[in-house]
């Protein structure tokens, strides 16, 4: 009489007993499907690897998140598997930490106490560098508008309100400026691009270092917020008169009208490629290549420029759980990152609009690449 | 004709009957309007990602240059997840409200059991997601750090209450009288079990199943910290892997115009594909109630 | 039926069965229990893990981190409050403006619309449960929050002087928008309980109060809604929890400042939206921080579900919950929480 019914509850059944089956066994089945991929290896630490040599997965900075999703994108045909999780520096850092990623990609530099939160010893290496843009969205007004740090600081402070303000009319004498209430929208996550703008601002106003001062995450006085360089970027897009920090490629995929920022040098400069390059000259090498390309003396360069780097286990058999295929695959990345990887970034109409590594310290990234291992011995 | 004989309704109590019901026709129409606008702007701007060459059948580029590509591995990839989210949660629920309302009934075990259960759809999905993400992910069980079956034990937890509570409802509507006449004819209770009460059930059990996989297949709080994302397709599920929610809500913020399109479009898939599955719970569920 | 027909071929009563024959029914008894206390376990275990978690951050503010009013990352500081205030507020906005018209719109459908347009107009209804979460963020995002904010401009500066409403300067995401797109996602739970509770109503109770001449509106006034009342009140306290719980849609509009806002078109935060947002890059306590602020989440949707589920049994007049209700209940909107 009734026999679909039945033959439903049939199918059920049938998957309830395969679920019994196989959700107590779940875990035992991937890890030995990992185990025999790589059978070579037997990973200290318990855990056999994801059976996929050929993905490596990385989360964190979205400033250059662009970077490594193109890469990715190009290393594909390559039978390479890279994917990139735009999650923020912080996010990235700390994902590096609980070896769920195998890789970070973070603005700013690890500092001893990141580093003593890593399971392992972590190399970074720079990778880029990008510039800053102070970007607005004011109807009128076109790009290069000028703006020194105290300025800049007061306005993200909301001590200057709208854009008529008389500090930011006597740095521009002759533009018409309109009275509209200025919007300040920052980052609400933690940010390597919020780490760069703030140091900027606490390197070039006292009050600014005194009140808010520096950090991934800030106390902002006032503002919006927006979830990554995107979120900032679609907000400074729908608001009229708002002002905010996003970085460059973000900026020029919008359109934006950005200004132009006043260096160390006294000099008013717009965030191109070639003054965005300009600021990896000069600058000190630590011996873990944790450089800061902020606030740079060369007086050609734009002063608001992060470095990015990308950061990985020393040893990511031993300390990051991965095996010693990824570990392979991890190599093969990095190998790319500092070589071919570099030549598409640049000013040209299909390259990545961010500042290669000058030649020198992509000599030093690779030799650091040397170095890593897999379980105390060298990758193949 | 009319009821001559009743007095006739004063003019004012006329005037606030009509404009009251006015009102709350009105109140309908704004509660409509919202489904309207929002369909609207899916069928407006998806359709447009629709058309574009290899929408489904190509998987997201990640590019910065040219197309975004298509979004085939978090259609795939949402399917994979919910398919094993539902392999876990529909038989457990399901076995959970035979024991409630089969043996259990109304003993202390089984209220205990009830009253977690309730307390259980009332936990925030992202909540299962956390869970989820200190005892799975963090300790790279299984070998991988964020996994899509890690996702689909973060779905299937947000979904086993839901199966539980609406499977009991169905269960209980079973005529006991079937149940007796079955014992009393001599059969086996596991019999009477499988042959009786399923059966009779069934048409309602499936009905809440289905509504369980719409609500776990649009859900994205709980991928967030278990799933992570992906752009290439993969059938392995102990990888990170794209899907729909998740896709949607990272080009939500992205500024590039092409990628907001990606995101209606995929908006549009999800929203046909889980009402396909309620529109389907509810005609099964009025079927069987006519029958 | 069939099963009858099977069963009795063994001949053997009940009550003589072999260990042997009874074998299955101990299998399914016993398989089935375990299952049962396996969720048990399961959920008791998801507590121990949640209150293990937060243990770190209450043990170093105590109650202040629930009420106390500084949440800054950047100092590694955590007081909720202005987490807690956020999630209030905009679930007070979604009942506010969610409540009357999801009402109206079950008055409407069980006493006033054509029969036939009945089933149909509920399904429409019900059909916002199932739009997901992350759709609605999408649209509030690139429709609602920009479409509205002239008109919020407009108010806050015609009703300046009401205080918190007015005066303030609307930002693109604030807690109105977040509200305004909760209420429309607990419109279809408030309704379709609203209808199942104004089913109840005994048709004696309704023909009375027409026999006595009353209008169709004052037949509603008298004996629909009073006698609805409680079971009203129940499913607008569960649309509460849902609200309360909801989390991809509204990190995408509230904001994320996390600060108690000036007035009502202000930037803001709620709990659950702090988790989605800052748990990836959370640390030490800043993790611990987040599962107390779940674990506070928690418990409010826990108070708030089990005053509704009070109210509704209250208001189903001793039938304890028709089997539809007990069904929605479960179900629920297929937007996450």
């Amino acid at each position: 009489m009734k026999p679909r019914p039945i033959a439903l509850i049939a199918t059920a059944l049938v998957s309830a007993l395969v679920v019994a089956a196989c959700g107590s066994s779940n875990s035992s089945t991937s890890s030995a499907g990992g185990g025999a991929a790589s059978s070579s290896s037997t990973s200290s630490g318990g855990s056999s690897s994801s059976s996929g040599s050929g993905t490596i997965n990385g989360a964190g900075s979205t400033l250059a998140a662009p970077i490594y999703q193109q890469w990715g994108s190009t290393l594909k045909g390559q039978g390479l598997t890279v994917n990139f999780n735009p999650v923020g520096s912080g996010a990235g850092q700390t994902q590096l930490a609980s070896a769920t990623v195998d890789f970070a990609g973070s603005d700013p530099s690890l500092k001893p106490s990141d580093k003593s939160k890593m399971k392992g010893p972590v190399l970074q290496f720079p990778v880029a560098a990008g510039a800053i843009t102070v970007s607005y969205n004011l109807s009128g007004v076109k790009s290069g508008l000028k703006l020194d740090g105290p300025t800049v600081a007061k306005i993200f402070q909301g001590t200057i309100k709208t854009w008529n303000d008389p500090a930011i009319k006597t740095l521009n004498p002759g533009i018409s400026l309109p009275s509209t209430n200025i919007t300040v929208v920052h980052r609400s996550d933690s940010s390597g691009t919020t780490q760069g703008f703030t140091t900027w601002l606490s390197d070039v106003d006292p009050a600014w270092k005194s009140s808010v001062g520096e950090g991934k995450d800030v106390q902002w006085p006032t503002g919006t917020g927006g979830k990554g360089n995107s979120g900032v970027a679609a907000v400074v897009k729908q608001t009229a008169g708002a002002i905010g920090y996003v970085e460059q490629a973000y900026a020029l995929e919008n359109g934006f009208t950005y200004a132009a920022i006043k260096n160390s040098a006294g000099s008013y400069v717009l965030p191109t490629i070639p003054n965005t390059s300009a600021a990896f000259l000069g600058i000190k090498v630590p011996p873990d290549l944790g450089i800061s390309t902020i606030n740079s003396s060369n007086p050609g360069a734009y002063p608001i420029v992060s470095q990015t780097f990308l950061d990985a286990y020393k040893d990511p058999c031993k300390d990051g759980g991965t095996n010693s295929g990824t570990a392979a695959a991890l190599k093969k990345f990095l190998t790319y990152a500092f070589g071919a990887g570099q030549q598409t970034l640049g000013a040209g109409s299909n390259q990545l609009p961010y500042a290669p590594v000058p030649s020198a310290l992509a000599d030093k990234d690779n030799t650091q690449l040397a170095t890593m291992v897999c379980n105390g011995s060298p990758i193949s | 004709m009319s009821a001559t004989a009743l007095p006739q309704i004063s003019a004012r109590r006329r005037r606030t009957d009509k404009v009251m019901r006015g009102l709350v026709l009105a109140a309908t129409i704004v509660a409509l309007i919202p489904l309207i606008l929002i369909i609207y702007y899916l069928i407006h701007k998806g359709l447009s990602a629709w058309t574009q060459s290899g929408f489904f059948t190509t998987d997201p580029t990640g590019s910065f240059f040219g197309s975004p590509g298509g979004i085939r591995s978090a259609i795939l990839g949402s399917l994979e997840i919910v398919a094993l989210a539902t392999v876990i949660s529909i038989p457990i629920g399901i076995g959970v409200a035979l024991y409630l309302t089969e043996y259990g009934k109304e003993g202390w075990f089984a209220n205990t059991v009830r009253y977690f259960v309730d307390v259980m759809t009332g936990v925030p999905s992202i909540m299962f997601g956390l869970f989820v993400y200190i005892v799975l992910v963090v300790g790279r069980f299984g070998g991988s750090g964020f996994a899509a079956w890690k996702g689909a034990v973060a779905i299937s937890l947000l979904m086993l209450p839901i199966v539980i509570r609406s499977s009991e409802v169905v269960l209980l509507l079973v005529p006991s009288s079937l149940r007796e006449a079955a014992l009393a004819l001599g059969a086996q209770r596991w019999r009477v079990v499988f042959r009786v009460v399923l059966p009779t059930a069934g048409p309602g059990l499936l009905t809440g199943s289905l509504l369980a996989i719409a609500r776990g297949m649009g859900e994205t709080a709980p991928l967030l910290f278990t799933v992570s994302t992906a752009f290439g397709l993969t059938f392995s599920l102990n990888q990170q892997m794209n899907t729909m929610p998740f896709l949607i809500y990272n080009d939500i913020t992205s500024p590039r115009a092409a990628l907001q399109t990606i995101a209606w479009g995929t908006a549009l898939t999800l929203v046909v594909v889980v009402l396909i599955l309620n529109l389907v719970a509810r005609f099964i569920a009025s079927r069987s109630r006519m029958a | 039926m069939e099963a009858s027909a099977t069963s009795v071929t063994g001949g053997r009563s009940a009550l003589e069965r072999s260990p042997a024959g009874r074998l299955p029914d101990r299998v399914l008894k016993w398989g089935l229990s375990a299952l049962a206390a396996l969720i048990l376990i399961l959920i008791i275990y998801f507590f121990i893990r949640l209150v293990g978690q937060s243990g770190h951050v209450f043990s170093t503010y105590g109650i202040s981190f629930v009420f106390g009013n500084d949440w800054d990352v950047s100092r590694s500081i955590y007081h909720g409050g202005a987490l807690l205030f956020g999630t209030i507020v905009t679930s007070i906005i979604a009942l506010i403006i969610g409540v009357p018209i999801a009402v109206a719109t079950a008055v409407f459908i069980t006493e006033l619309c054509p029969r036939r347009l009945r089933g149909s107009l509920s399904i429409v209804v019900d059909l916002l449960a199932a739009v997901p979460s992350v759709v609605y963020g999408l649209w509030g995002v690139f429709v609602l929050a920009p479409r509205l904010l002239p008109a919020e401009k407009w108010f806050a500066s015609t009703f300046s002087f009401i205080p918190w409403i007015g005066g303030g300067i609307p930002t693109l995401y604030n807690y109105f928008i977040a509200g305004l797109i909760l209420a429309i996602m607990i419109l279809p739970i408030v309704s379709a309980i609203s209808r199942e509770v104004i089913a109840t109503v005994p048709s004696e109770n309704k023909e009375a109060a027409l026999a006595l001449g009353a209008t169709r509106w004052e037949m509603i006034g008298m004996a629909v809604i009073p006698y609805s009342r409680s079971g009203i009140i129940g499913g607008a306290m569960l649309g509460m929890g849902r609200a309360i719980g909801e989390t991809i849609a509204v990190v995408l509009v509230i904001g994320s400042a996390p600060k108690i806002g000036s007035h009502l078109f202000a930037q803001g935060y709620t709990l659950a939206a702090v988790i989605a947002n800052e748990f990836g890059e959370a640390t030490g306590i800043h993790t611990s921080a987040l599962f107390a602020a779940g674990l506070v989440l928690f418990v409010l949707t826990l108070i708030v579900n089990m005053i509704a589920r009070w109210f509704i049994t209250r208001g189903s007049h001793g039938t304890r919950g028709t089997g539809a209700t007990g069904m929605t209940i479960a179900s629920g909107p297929a937007g996450e929480k």
